[in-house]
């Protein structure tokens, strides 16, 4: 054997020993994802689940959150969460959606990366920044447009939340809506439909499950965001009076998490309380992420072509 | 009303949205830089104890270099995994939805489990390790959601010319596929860091302080933070908000930069390499 092909023998046996470990090591930090999202679940649900056996359903239902008086009943807590989150699709939905059908159906392609851009931006600016523009700006814009002593409110929780939704609503339904086939809407096209009919009954049809999908990361995202909605919402821990009032402030539980868990003693009756509430927003945002994720799976089935 | 009056009315209505978005980013940069007044460029030399900034911004940057040497390796080499090596299974999509759904756990919540498992179990304590951990959980998804775009980008006729000359899979994913899809991975980690360069609750209980004197020492000491300051100081202080804004300014001057480089090189190479159109 020359010396030559010798070498060969031995890179070539080299390689295929090295092939191996390297798929593994590929592979372990592809799972790095499922153990951290399992770690997550065993950490916050075991220190939760002490809240659940320590206030049973208490926990959920309860009226008073006190921690104080030793009262942990988060419903009004669950209820602002809901409420601000409700009130903030209720103006992103419109925003998000309007925009990105715009962005993809009107405006030219050389600026189309432009506007794009700035919504990416828009979505880079951090919670607390937008929770400073809220302060210096926002609530005394709404108490002085409303009257009211303090704009510390839901409206506007609800309000910064829906600037921050709408990157989010944006950059999911726009994907859809561009990857609905060009066939489909030349097709369309040729057969003599305007635009906007091609719109109607081409494109928002296939685009259905994707624009779904994007409302509900937005919702997902609203529900979870802490430090912008903790700034502004007034934390006060009711109900408001009457539920639907969004002048009146609220406590969502991020913002209860938060504020709380610096001054909880480690292990204490109100740490297994947060981690309790912790658990109740993981469950519910994996929820909300999980269906969305199926809603766009279904759609990149009827799409016709897969992302 | 004819077809295309309607269609005019409709996309006019369909632009308002899009407008008024516009509208609320250029309001947001003029409202931050209505402060740029309260700073002064020496503020950014001069230590927290003389009331400048120079601790916070330094360890920002600490946190956020960090956090991209834990979550950037591991993202990319995930992300490597899923689009070249995963067989399209059972497993393959459980992986998949993990990482979606780990983009979408609450900031929040991922700081319960850093103070849980790394400050707690770990017993890293608040320290700045533990926030590098937290931080890269958040990192992670953005990382490797943007890698993977970038592999899935590269023609698949590159790696078959490699694999052609009977070199092995990784040798042909590493001289072809990874030099290709660089621009697109480098972006997606610049992007990870702009996402969480001003993120505040999951540093919140893992490894900020208000004050330190001077920069840490060990990863194993607390450090500050733009972020962590201004919210401490507005929430729990009760400074009136004024009284930050230097400290957003240069949040988001730090974020805008490394937001805008992530941008622009997408939007070079995309030009640049005409596969990618």
């Amino acid at each position: 054997m020359s010396k030559k092909s010798i070498r060969k023998t031995i890179l070539h046996i080299f390689s295929r020993i090295k092939e191996q470990p390297i798929e593994l090591v590929l592979f372990l930090c592809a799972s790095f994802s499922i153990v951290i999202l399992f770690l997550l679940l065993l950490f916050v649900a075991s220190e939760g689940a002490l809240a659940f056996s320590n206030f049973g359903l208490e926990l959920l239902i309860g009226q008073v959150w006190d921690t104080n008086a030793g009262l942990y009943g988060a419903f009004p807590l669950i209820f602002s969460s809901v409420m601000v989150s409700i009130g903030a699709l209720a103006i992103a939905i419109p925003l998000g959606l309007g925009t990105s059908i715009f962005i993809t159906e009107v405006v030219p392609f050389s600026i189309r990366d432009v506007i794009k851009s700035i919504i990416e931006l828009l979505a880079s600016i951090p919670s607390v920044i937008y929770g400073f523009i809220g302060i210096i700006f926002l609530v005394p814009a709404i108490a002085s447009v409303f009257g009211i002593t303090s704009g510390y409110t839901a409206l506007a929780a609800s309000l910064l939340l829906a600037i921050m939704a709408v990157p989010t609503i944006v950059g999911v339904s726009g994907e859809t809506l561009s990857a609905v086939p060009k066939d489909y809407k030349e097709a369309s096209l040729a057969l003599g439909a305007t635009k906007l009919q091609t719109l109607r009954h081409v494109i928002l049809p296939i685009a259905k499950s994707g624009i779904l999908a994007s409302v509900m990361l937005g919702f997902g995202r609203a529900v979870g965001e802490t430090v912008a909605v903790l700034m502004v919402a007034g934390n006060r821990a009711q109900v408001p009076m009457p539920p639907w009032n969004f002048l009146d402030p609220v406590y969502p539980i991020t913002s209860v998490i938060a504020m709380q868990m610096g001054e909880a003693s480690l292990y204490s009756a109100e740490y297994s309380a947060l981690f309790g509430l912790g658990l109740i927003l993981f469950i519910f945002t994996f929820i909300v992420n999980t269906t969305a994720d199926i809603v766009v799976r279904r759609d990149g089935k009827i799409g016709g072509r897969k992302k | 009303m004819t077809e295309t009056t309607k269609e005019r009315v409709v996309f006019f209505a369909l632009g308002v949205p899009m407008v008024m978005c516009l509208i609320a980013f250029f309001w947001i940069l003029a409202i931050l830089s209505s402060g740029a007044g309260t700073l002064n460029l020496s503020m950014l030399t001069t230590s927290a104890l003389q009331g400048g900034l120079f601790e916070m911004i330094v360890g920002t940057i600490y946190l956020l270099l960090g956090a991209a040497g834990v979550a950037g390796p591991i993202g990319v080499l995930a992300a490597v995994y899923l689009v070249e090596y995963a067989p399209s299974g059972k497993i393959t999509r459980i992986i998949d939805q993990a990482v979606n759904n780990l983009a979408g756990v609450p900031s929040i919540v991922i700081g319960l489990f850093g103070f849980a498992f790394f400050t707690t179990q770990l017993g890293l304590g608040r320290s700045l390790a533990a926030g590098w951990l937290t931080l890269s959980l958040m990192m992670l998804p953005i990382v490797i959601r943007g890698t993977e775009e970038a592999l899935k980008m590269v023609p698949p006729s590159f790696q078959e010319a490699s694999l052609a000359l009977g070199t092995t899979k990784w040798r042909a994913i590493t001289a072809t596929t990874l030099p290709s899809a660089a621009p697109g991975i480098v972006t997606s980690v610049i992007l990870g860091i702009a996402r969480v360069a001003g993120e505040t609750a999951a540093i919140l209980f893992t490894s900020c302080v208000l004050i330190t004197r001077g920069l840490p020492k060990s990863p194993f000491e607390p450090v500050m933070a733009l972020a962590y300051n201004m919210f401490v100081r507005i929430v729990a202080i009760g400074d009136p908000a004024e009284s930050v804004f230097g400290i957003a300014l240069v949040l988001f001057l730090i974020v805008a930069v490394f937001a805008i480089i992530a941008i622009v090189i997408r939007t070079y190479y995309r030009k640049r390499q005409p596969w990618l159109r």
